[in-house]
């Protein structure tokens, strides 16, 4: 089977999987036991009014008669698949969803590319260095710290890691540094201050987000106000995963250093640089993957956390406020674009397993 | 795998065996006997606590079930029997607990009042300082509650060596490698820890839930006035109104220090003034219930749900792989608060001051987490010659499944329950955290609440607030990990770890 | 006969445990001629592994080759070699053909892939000539269509197929010493012969001496030129290989043989040896073989054997020898041994 057939067949098989997860999302938020109108307009609002928004809801028609629930299903379903978000309830009422979405996204992605970044770059180094010198004290230190930091709560480290950096915190230094040059933030702030430090800052200087990850950056200074800024949080939001990291990383290089084939290539004459590099090193990937795949989906969940301690005005922060509105269109916007990057993300951790494993026919991967 | 040999005649039963040889078993029993009798109080109120939890389960599922074929007037029957069984449950109990009890507070009581300016303590034991009585009762129940475990186990040891029909089990060996697991002990000895706060709750806190956190305005305290030079009372909501830890220098009451009314706070104080120790044991029960509750209904899901996928395998496998791949899809954290969110005002977020239904949201989002884990052994079983000639006999798929499948599935089903549970704890205490209905209801303790109540002073003096419960989460959390681990290595030696699906045992909410 | 490629004498490898210190290898001492095959047969267990890897070099924390080991290969003594010099040594001077091909390749490159890094690191060949030589070798152990074969990982291989590209790949470091430990077990019987074959031809166009070890006596019959018999750490006999087949003297040699189909007399049955290698743990005082041997006298369990001169080119390490003396006269001619220096401890 070859890359591209594969992937098609891949990505049909995720469409059930995104139907099922908007299914769930469609009867908790639709047929749960709130009232949204009731909600949104308050414990005095008039009948008409109410009449009024039912029917822009969906809820009932025009005249008077309940919409069934599988047409409502029907629609909301179609919607989402063909990208018509809707607008929001409640956050930025008759905003579109696209919008509302749209501009916390920056915010995220800023986080979420940092948390990954510095978790990998730590965290794997750690695990394969304690493999290295398995059972020394620097082995002992490694991953006794790895045990601990992956037990550590999200949230919990969020509010520790912020308390020390508040004016008079053990870290409260932090702020200041580098305001010399100009890299002078608040760290911590209400979400107006801080969370929309990408307009104040013009970070982006109106280039498109996803451009300005491959592009030159416009501003290095706002950059690096702006990575000074992200840096606590994206530690917090990688922690797990770097935690997870070293302690695999490190059963990783321990079953290749002792493999029959690190044999064999001392048996050639290899340098162990050239072993450990080469032949340890491609293969204690392979059992990395799914952690490190396995990030993004705690980034999400943990962004909820992390931009609520942080006071980032992210996705994260913006879905929890869209759940207790509860501002349905948005919600389900969300919801849609979190499990779609989810099965991507399943995919693409299938196609990695058959580029670095061999062994692994895309047959097999799909299991 | 060896066959398990027997030493006793083929269709002894164990009455006859125990008939043979009564000693070992009689010294056995007195002991535990005697264990049983010093805490005899709260050992009955404890298995009617249980009992009163069974009842709202199961009522609550009769409920559901009502509700979704549309007999809402069955249901609210089943919900008024419900409540008249609770309400004579909890009389049985109330009188239970006013049986006498060795280790309790009034046995040995912390809470007493100086009666100057220099001593002595007022009715406290034997005169002791508070501090000190409290670290007494401490002690002799950690002690007590240890040594009752161990005293436990001890019977099957004791089962295993005079009375158990096959003197060889596969599981014997498993039970001998973990003695030899000093990491895994780690797990066992934590997770020991964590039970006794739970059980012993009540006697464990220098105060009382119900005193100091729920109804602090119908309970008194009695202490030495400084100022007044005499000895007062005040309500504890009054003394707890002047004993806050905002972070400010006398705003503090920090850990291990007494507040301006006698009080002795183990850990301090909450930013209300109540008592921090207390709050966590409380926390400690809840916390334990709910990711009871919910690990053990995952793992009955997980379980049940990887044998018939192994069993019968082709579609029905195929749906099973895309139901659990659709839950999984969205982000577990994600579908709590949602679900939690949207039932918050449900009068099933009542029960159990809403772990149950937080019990039940976290077994819905977490066995296909399990069922992963479990259906490459489940598949592996399948495979193995004698379910083929289990089949062949014609036994139905449910006895192959109950006796040869699930016995060999049991152990990795057991290491990642126990890796999932930390998930479930630190899950529900970010629930707990983001509060907003989420989470347990207050005024019930819980861990997540205590971190967001300490938020605001991390870096002042009243720092224990949030630090405490965080780092209870993270000893509790590591020792499920240690555990699992260990009965990793226990059922089988050969792997070294590094297994993928921890991944998402971690702390990562 | 001239100067021995490689010659050990009294190596001990010890492994050390938590409770006790494991004798692998427990003084063996042997030669191996240029351009001779030298076999060394025993049960699993009987230290023939390690007794490889001693001499490649492998042998690592916990385990540790006692001093007084001695390891000649071309006159150098490699007990005393560093890591750096091992390095030299290994692959352009000792080869080694493992048990396992499966697991000895590495899954995550190519046959070629790692043949070409074999060349790069002891030919000094590189990008167009490296392969050329890589499709060569490839040739040379007789994998058809090698071009095509040399961009194929090794789980596209067959069993045979891989041990061939496994011995291609050693052949690539050009050694003039190849260590081949059980390099047929894990195949079937007529590959296991189709690669014994190659192996002689490889000997004669090449000049390659060769250490061959294995379990199995229809093996070594085949393929060596000289056999030690190894116990429990200990080599028991030592013979030029028809010498040993026509007249075995150590019981133990005496039972392998007779667990070879087709070699007993007349109508008596296979038979095996009953029970397993002992786990050596001590010095040795006594015949670590006494347990399970047929002929087996009292003081077996007193008089460790000494090696005993039982015919050309022939010793054998056992009580009943030599054969000539009374029970107690040869009892005292191997303690007189051991205590004049053969033994140790
Ligand atoms: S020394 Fe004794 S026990 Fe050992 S092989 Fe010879 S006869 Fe057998």
């Amino acid at each position: 089977m070859n890359r591209l057939t594969y992937l098609a067949k891949r990505l049909a098989l995720g469409v059930p999987v995104v139907l099922f997860g908007l299914t769930m999302s469609f009867l908790i938020m639709y047929r749960g036991p709130i009232d949204p109108v009731m909600t949104i307009l308050g414990r005095d609002a008039t009948a008409s009014d109410i009449r009024q928004l039912r029917i822009a809801l969906g809820y009932i028609r025009p005249n008077g008669t309940q919409v069934p629930i599988w047409e409502q299903y029907a629609t909301v379903m179609y919607d989402l698949f063909t990208l018509q978000f809707g607008q929001s309830w409640i956050i930025q009422r008759g905003v579109p969803v696209t919008e509302v979405i749209g501009n916390r996204m920056p915010a995220t992605l800023w986080l979420g590319w940092w948390s990954v970044v510095i978790a990998l770059l730590f965290g794997i180094p750690i695990g394969l260095f304690a493999g290295l010198k398995a059972n020394s004290w620097s082995d002992y230190l490694a991953s006794g710290g790895g045990i601990i930091w992956r037990a550590m709560p999200n949230f919990w480290l969020a509010v520790m890691l912020a308390g020390s950096l508040s004016a008079g915190g053990a870290l409260g230094w932090y702020r200041g540094l580098g305001s010399d040059y100009g890299l002078k933030t608040d760290v911590i702030g209400t979400p107006d201050e801080v969370g929309n430090l990408f307009t104040v800052v013009d970070l982006f200087q109106g280039v498109p987000v996803l451009e300005l990850l491959f592009l030159p950056i416009p501003n290095v200074g706002n950059v690096l106000i702006a990575f000074k800024w992200i840096l606590p949080a994206a530690l917090v939001l990688g922690s797990a995963s770097m935690g997870n990291e070293i302690r695999i990383g490190r059963t990783a290089v321990l079953e290749s250093i002792n493999s029959k084939y690190v044999e064999t290539a001392k048996a050639k004459g290899l340098s162990s640089r050239r072993i450990i590099v080469k032949h340890v090193g491609r293969n204690a990937v392979v059992p990395l993957l799914p952690v490190i795949m396995g990030e993004f989906y705690l980034l999400i969940g943990g962004s909820v956390l992390v931009e609520k301690v942080f006071s980032i005005n992210g996705l994260g922060n913006l879905f929890f406020r869209a759940v207790l509105g509860p501002d349905i269109p948005v919600v389900m916007g969300l919801v849609f674009i979190f499990v779609v990057i989810q099965v991507l993300m399943n995919i693409l951790q299938d196609l990695l397993y058959t580029m670095v494993d061999p062994r692994i026919t895309l047959e097999d991967a799909g299991r | 795998m060896e066959e398990p040999t027997s030493r006793f005649d083929e269709d002894s039963t164990l009455r006859s065996r125990l008939e043979a040889d009564p000693e070992p078993a009689l010294r056995w029993a007195a002991v535990m006997a005697a264990l049983a009798l010093v805490q005899i109080g709260s050992l009955l109120g404890g298995l009617l606590s249980i009992l009163d939890a069974a009842v709202v389960g199961v009522t609550a599922i009769f409920d559901v079930l009502f509700g979704l074929v549309g007999l809402t007037g069955a249901s609210a029957a089943v919900v008024d029997v419900q409540s008249a069984l609770s309400g004579a449950v909890t009389t049985a109990r109330d009188a239970a607990e006013g049986l006498p009890t060795l280790l309790s507070r009034e046995t040995i009581p912390n809470q007493g009042h100086l009666a100057s300016a220099d001593g002595p303590w007022v009715d406290t034991f034997l005169g002791l300082e508070p501090a000190l009585a409290w670290a007494v009762r401490v002690l002799l129940i950690v002690g007590y509650s240890l040594f009752t475990f161990y005293w436990l186990f001890r019977g099957w040891l004791v089962f295993r060596a005079h009375y158990r029909q096959a003197d060889w089990t596969p599981t014997d060996d498993m039970i001998d490698r973990l003695r030899d697991h000093r990491w895994g002990q780690f797990g066992i000895f934590v997770l020991a820890l964590f039970l006794i706060m739970a059980l012993f709750g009540p006697a464990l806190g220098p105060t009382t839930v119900s005193q100091n956190i729920v109804s602090p305005y119908s309970h008194e305290v009695t202490y030495f006035n400084a100022d007044a030079g005499a000895v007062e009372t005040v309500a504890a909501g009054d003394a707890n109104f002047n004993s806050k830890s905002k972070g400010a220098g006398d705003q503090n009451v920090g850990p291990m220090t007494y507040d301006n009314f006698n009080r002795f706070h183990p850990f301090g104080t909450l930013p209300n003034g109540r008592d921090l120790f207390t709050f966590m044991m409380g926390g400690a029960r809840i916390t334990l219930i709910v990711a009871g509750l919910a690990i053990g209904l995952s793992a009955l899901i997980a379980g049940g749900l990887a044998m018939v996928s192994a069993f019968y395998g082709g579609n029905i496998d195929l749906t099973l792989l895309t139901t659990a791949d659709g839950i999984v899809s969205v982000p577990r954290l994600l579908l709590l608060i949602m679900i939690s969110a949207i039932f918050a005002n449900h009068w099933l977020a009542g029960v159990l001051d809403g772990g149950f239904l937080l019990a039940l949201i976290f077994a819905f989002t977490g066995w296909p987490f399990l069922w992963r884990a479990v259906r490459g052994p489940a598949l592996q079983v399948a495979q193995e010659e004698w379910v083929d000639a289990a089949e062949s006999f014609g036994q139905p798929p449910r006895t192959i499944m109950r006796k040869h499948m699930f016995p060999y599935i049991t152990g990795y089903l057991l290491v990642y329950a126990s890796m999932s549970t930390g998930g479930i704890i630190v899950g529900l205490a970010a629930l707990s955290f983001l509060g907003n209905g989420l989470g347990i209801t207050p005024p019930t303790p819980a861990w997540g609440r205590a971190v967001s109540l300490g938020q605001s002073y991390v870096s002042g003096p009243s720092w224990h607030i949030s630090f405490i419960p965080g780092a209870m989460i993270v000893v509790l959390v590591t020792g499920l990990n240690a555990l699992g681990d260990g009965i990793r290595d226990a059922i089988d030696p050969e792997s070294a770890g590094g297994d993928d699906d921890e991944a998402a045992a971690g702390g990562g909410a | 006969m001239s100067e021995p490629v490689l010659s050990v004498s009294n190596l001990r490898t010890v492994f050390h445990t938590d409770r006790e210190t494991i004798r692998a290898v427990d003084g063996v001492s042997f030669d191996v001629g240029r351009g001779e095959t030298v076999g060394i047969v025993g049960e699993s267990g009987s230290g023939k592994s390690v007794t490889a890897r001693s001499i490649m070099g492998l042998v690592e924390s916990p385990g540790e080759i006692l001093p007084g080991s001695s390891i000649r290969f071309n006159g150098q003594e490699l007990t005393e070699f560093d890591d750096a010099q091992y390095r030299e040594i290994r692959g352009s001077g000792i080869g080694m053909v493992f048990q396992d091909p499966q697991k000895s390749l590495n899954p995550v490159y190519t046959v070629g892939n790692q043949i070409i890094e074999a060349l790069e690191e002891n030919q000094d060949l590189t990008g167009e000539e490296a392969r050329e030589e890589a499709i060569d070798l490839l040739e040379a152990v007789a994998i058809p269509d090698a071009p095509r074969r040399l961009d194929e990982y090794p789980h596209e291989f067959s069993g045979g197929m891989r041990q061939r590209a496994m011995i291609a790949m050693m052949l690539a470091c050009d050694p003039e010493f190849l260590i081949c430990d059980e390099p047929t077990t894990a195949l079937d019987v007529t590959i296991e012969a189709q690669i014994l074959e190659l192996l002689q031809e490889l000997q004669e166009e090449r000049g390659l001496s060769i250490l061959f070890i294995t379990h199995d006596m229809g093996v070594i019959a085949e393929i060596a030129d000289r056999v030690n018999v190894m116990y429990a750490g200990e080599i028991v006999e030592t013979a030029p290989v028809e010498e040993l087949f026509a007249s075995p003297t150590h019981p133990y040699t005496e039972g392998l043989l007779d667990a070879i189909p087709g070699r007993q007399d007349g109508s008596e049955q296979l038979r095996t040896i009953e029970g397993d290698v002992p786990t050596a743990n001590e010095a040795a005082s006594h015949c670590r073989f006494a347990p399970r041997c047929e002929h087996a006298f009292d003081a077996c369990e007193q008089a460790h054997p000494q090696h005993v001169e039982v015919g050309p080119e022939h010793t054998a390490a056992c009580l009943l020898y030599p054969g000539e003396k009374s029970r107690s006269e040869r009892v005292e001619h191997h303690r007189a041994q051991a205590e004049t220096g053969g033994d140790h401890e």
